[in-house]
Parts: C-alpha cells; sequence; structure tokens
C-alpha cells in the first residue's frame, strides 16, 4: 500500500508540476501573500509534534519554519503533512517550503531543490564504556546490526572485516552486547540514544560520535526557485552564525531532551 | 499488562474538539461536523439523480455508469486527488476539510442514488397510476407521492450509509486533517507508549456514535418501520 501510495504520489506531483503554471518568482510571491507556507511532521517528535498542553505544533522542524518566516518578515502558516505527501504538497502548490525531516537524496533532488543540511543524522555505535572511540577500531570486529536496514549495508560496504549479525530488532543486539557476543551495534543514532536512555545498565555503554553512514537534513524547495533557495540557505547560514540553530538544537536534542545528542554538524553555505 | 487510561483523560479535550478554542475545529467535532455535511450533500444529490435518472430513460445509463466509476475507485484515492487538486482547480483558499468533505459526499452520492432509484422502482405501479390519474402531473406524483413513501422506506438503509460515512471521515488522516483519528495518532506518535489505550478509546467514541445514529434513527421511525 505504501508503495502505491509513492507512485500515485508522484504521478500526482507529476501532473500537477506540468500544468501548474511556472510562477516568476516565489519569494515575491510569499512577501507579497504575506504568508509563508511550511509543511511540517504533526505526529514526528522531536521533528514536529502537536504539544500537549498548547496543543500547538512544535518540533526541531517548526523552531526553524518560524525563523524563515520571521527573517523573510511575513506570517507562518504551518501544513501538517505525513512523510508520503510532502513532495506533492510542494509542487501543488500548497506548501512553500518542506521543513519536514526530509532526507537529501539523488533520486529526490530530480523532483525538488534542496537547501544546505540543518540536521545531520546517520547510524552510529553503542559500545562497552571501555572500547576504542575511533570506528576504525572496530574494522574487524562482530558487529550487531538489525536486519533489513541501512546500517546493516553500510557495515557491509564500510568494514568488510567485520562479521556482522543481524538481529530482529535493537533490544536483541543490545542483549547480544551485552553477554559479549557482538563488540558493538549500529542503528539510527535517535533510536540508540532512545535505547540507551531506556537501559537499566546505561552507565557500561557509550555511543560514539561518529557516525558510519550519513543521512543530511535538508528543505526542500520548488525546482528553480533560485531566489527562495538562496534566501533560505542565507538564513540557514546566519541561524548558524547568531547561534539560533544551536539553540534550536539543544532545545530539541540537547541536555533537557529525553535522548540527548551531541551536535556534530554545522550549517554552511553549499 | 496494564491498561493506563490518564493518557486518553490528559488529552481528551484534544480528541474531542481539537484546537477549537484557537479557531480550528478538530477531533471528534471535526469528525461529526464532516459527516453530517457529507451526508447532507450527498444525500441532496444522491435523490437529485435518482429522480433525474427515474424521470429519463436515456440518462440513467450514464448515471450509472458514472456511478460505478466512483464504486471502482478506492474511497482514499478519491480523498487523496481532491485535497491536491481541488486547491489546484480553485485556488489554495479551500479547507482542507471542506476537500474532503466533497470526496465523502462525492462517493456517497453513488450509493444513495441507487438506493432511492431501487426505492422509487419497488412502490406499487398504482400508485403512479393513481396520481396521473388524479390529474397531477409527472414531476408531481414523483414529489408529492412516490418520494415521501420511498424515502420513509429507505431510512434503514440511509442509516447504514451514515454508519460508513461516519468511519470514512477517519480517511481524512492519509491529508492530516485535524479529525478523530489524526488528532488521535498524534497523540499516540507523542506518547508513544499508550496506542492500546488511546486507540481502543477512538474506537469506542466511534461505535458510540454510530450507536447513537441507530438509535435516534429508531426513535424517529417508531417500532412501525422494518
Amino acid at each position: 500500500m505504501a508503495f502505491e501510495f509513492r507512485y500515485l504520489t508522484a504521478a500526482i506531483a507529476l501532473v500537477i508540476g506540468l500544468t501548474g503554471a511556472a510562477h516568476a518568482d516565489q519569494l515575491a510571491d510569499i512577501r507579497k501573500a504575506g504568508v509563508l507556507r511550511a509543511a511540517v511532521f504533526d505526529s514526528n517528535p522531536p521533528f514536529g509534534l502537536v504539544d500537549e498542553k498548547t496543543h500547538n505544533l512544535v518540533g526541531y522542524d517548526i523552531d526553524f519554519a518560524k525563523a524563515f518566516a520571521d527573517k523573510i518578515g511575513v506570517k507562518l502558516e504551518l501544513v501538517p503533512t505525513n512523510p508520503a505527501n510532502r513532495i506533492p504538497l510542494l509542487t501543488s502548490g500548497k506548501a512553500d517550503l518542506i521543513v519536514a525531516d526530509i532526507t537529501i537524496t539523488p533520486e529526490r533532488a530530480t523532483v525538488i531543490d534542496f537547501s544546505t543540511p540543518y540536521f545531520v543524522t546517520g547510524q552510529q555505535f553503542l559500545v562497552p564504556t571501555g572500547s576504542p572511540d575511533k570506528l576504525d577500531g572496530y574494522a574487524t570486529a562482530r558487529i550487531g546490526a538489525v536486519k533489513g536496514t541501512t546500517g546493516e549495508q553500510a557495515l557491509k560496504t564500510r568494514f568488510p572485516q567485520a562479521r556482522v549479525l543481524s538481529y530482529d530488532d535493537v533490544p536483541l543486539a543490545l542483549a547480544s552486547l551485552r553477554n559479549g557476543t557482538v563488540q558493538a551495534i549500529t542503528q539510527d543514532s535517535e533510536i540508540l540514544a532512545g535505547l540507551l536512555a531506556a537501559a537499566p545498565d546505561k552507565s557500561k555503554y557509550k555511543l560514539l560520535p561518529e557516525l558510519l553512514s550519513k543521512e543530511e537534513i535538508g528543505i526542500g524547495v520548488k525546482k528553480n526557485e533560485t531566489a527562495l533557495l538562496a534566501e533560505v540557505n542565507k538564513i540557514l547560514v546566519s541561524l548558524e552564525q547568531d547561534g539560533q540553530a544551536g539553540q534550536i538544537f539543544d532545545r530539541w536534542f540537547g541536555k533537557g531532551s529525553k535522548a540527548p545528542e551531541t551536535r556534530n554538524f554545522k550549517i554552511t553555505a553549499q | 499488562m496494564g491498561l493506563d487510561f490518564t493518557v486518553v483523560l490528559r488529552n481528551l479535550d484534544y480528541l474531542l474538539w481539537g484546537r477549537l478554542t484557537d479557531g480550528e475545529l478538530g477531533g471528534l467535532l471535526l469528525t461529526v461536523v464532516m459527516a453530517v455535511s457529507a451526508g447532507i450533500l450527498s444525500l441532496a444529490l444522491g435523490i437529485a439523480l435518482a429522480m433525474v435518472a427515474w424521470r429519463c430513460q436515456a440518462s440513467r445509463k450514464l448515471l450509472f455508469l458514472w456511478a460505478e466509476l466512483i464504486r471502482g475507485i478506492p474511497l482514499i484515492f478519491v480523498i487523496f486527488w481532491l485535497y491536491f487538486l481541488v486547491p489546484a482547480l480553485f485556488g489554495g483558499g479551500i479547507p482542507n476539510a471542506l476537500s474532503v468533505i466533497l470526496a465523502l459526499a462525492w462517493f456517497s452520492s453513488a450509493a444513495i442514488m441507487h438506493s432511492v432509484l431501487a426505492g422509487l422502482q419497488s412502490l406499487p405501479r398504482s400508485q403512479y397510476e393513481a396520481g396521473i390519474a388524479s390529474g397531477l402531473a409527472e414531476h408531481q406524483v414523483l414529489c408529492w407521492i412516490l418520494l415521501p413513501q420511498a424515502l420513509r422506506n429507505l431510512i434503514p438503509s440511509f442509516v447504514g450509509l451514515f454508519a460508513s460515512l461516519i468511519k470514512d471521515t477517519s480517511l481524512a488522516f492519509i491529508v492530516n486533517v485535524p479529525e478523530l483519528t489524526t488528532v488521535a495518532s498524534q497523540v499516540n506518535n507523542r506518547t508513544q507508549l499508550f496506542p492500546t489505550e488511546i486507540f481502543l478509546s477512538i474506537a469506542a467514541m466511534y461505535f458510540v456514535l454510530c450507536g447513537v445514529l441507530s438509535l435516534a434513527a429508531r426513535a424517529v421511525c417508531g417500532p412501525s418501520s422494518r
């Protein structure tokens, strides 16, 4: 079902994209309308979620969307979306920007343009506290991964000498790490951080900051809207320089958050 | 495993009426509003189409083909298309909930048309002939003699269709319209620990809503209705 929807989505995006009139300049349209419409998640913490008390949309992405509207000097309208609808929302003109944890991939880049990355995530290693800090220290190790994940693939590519043991889920992989069957386990950093936070024996393990594979998250902009894309990039870089981007990160992934992470990236001009 | 329903109580206002205090309808209330609006629209459209089909043989084939077309497409696709197409055709000013209402109404109107036409055809031929014999025009016979009898007979069928309509509003979650199912999954994805409690409560709300509808229909029709 999910797959069919993706095709359907792509087909609709294509049809609407072809019939939709090419705007001269979307940035000018946004300024004229006085509203920036950003497609954001409503069900994907901590990127986009509905706050329990205020019932407002909040999250890492929403803070960036607010910053864009502020800097452009217009009001912000949030368009809640799920992953499958993100690109059609942009191509059909229902949203001006995708600010919804969208990973930059070459395939997607043929349909929409991406800004410079404003979030970087990827596969991390969870290892016993006394183990080496560098990923290369595990080139010949026994490493646990979860079946069918990108992490399993990435391990085989990066460390062909390592023995990859595949598990059905992460808790099972952690159990193997506990009893010493594997020397490290790998998974998305958010998942590992959450797993570690919930583990009763968390002091015995550490997360390696180095990433096995990198996923870069960007802002989605309609194809060939060069002025808007340039403005988004300019704002992203300025948010990094004045420290706001760091503050937003700390709010959602910092020490006070459920699964704290280290910010091992900086937003830079492309 | 013990169930902890406090998560439902904590979010009850959001589940019941969403962000109503901020001027945005949501939750169970939006579900009801969507079902009622789509119900009224589809009833009007379905009855009108049935009248056309009853009076004009030539149009019947075309209308049946149209109904067949609607029946052959999953409702979720129709919702999905209207969500992106309605704004593309009429500008961006149409609320998302309205595009889903239109999809539901369009979909249900085909079923209503078939029901009403069958209801009209099932009446004894003598009703029509008596009407014509008393000097009424054909459209007067239809409006004043046949339709009132047919519609009364059709109430149980309409109740069934309307109950489906209530449950079908949940498909609006595919386009993030904040009706009951959407807000429930928002709460579930934020808390992540209580899916059983949340979705059991939601199911109960749908059940109560449909149950109230059946009881109301029974009260209106009286025990005499079949």
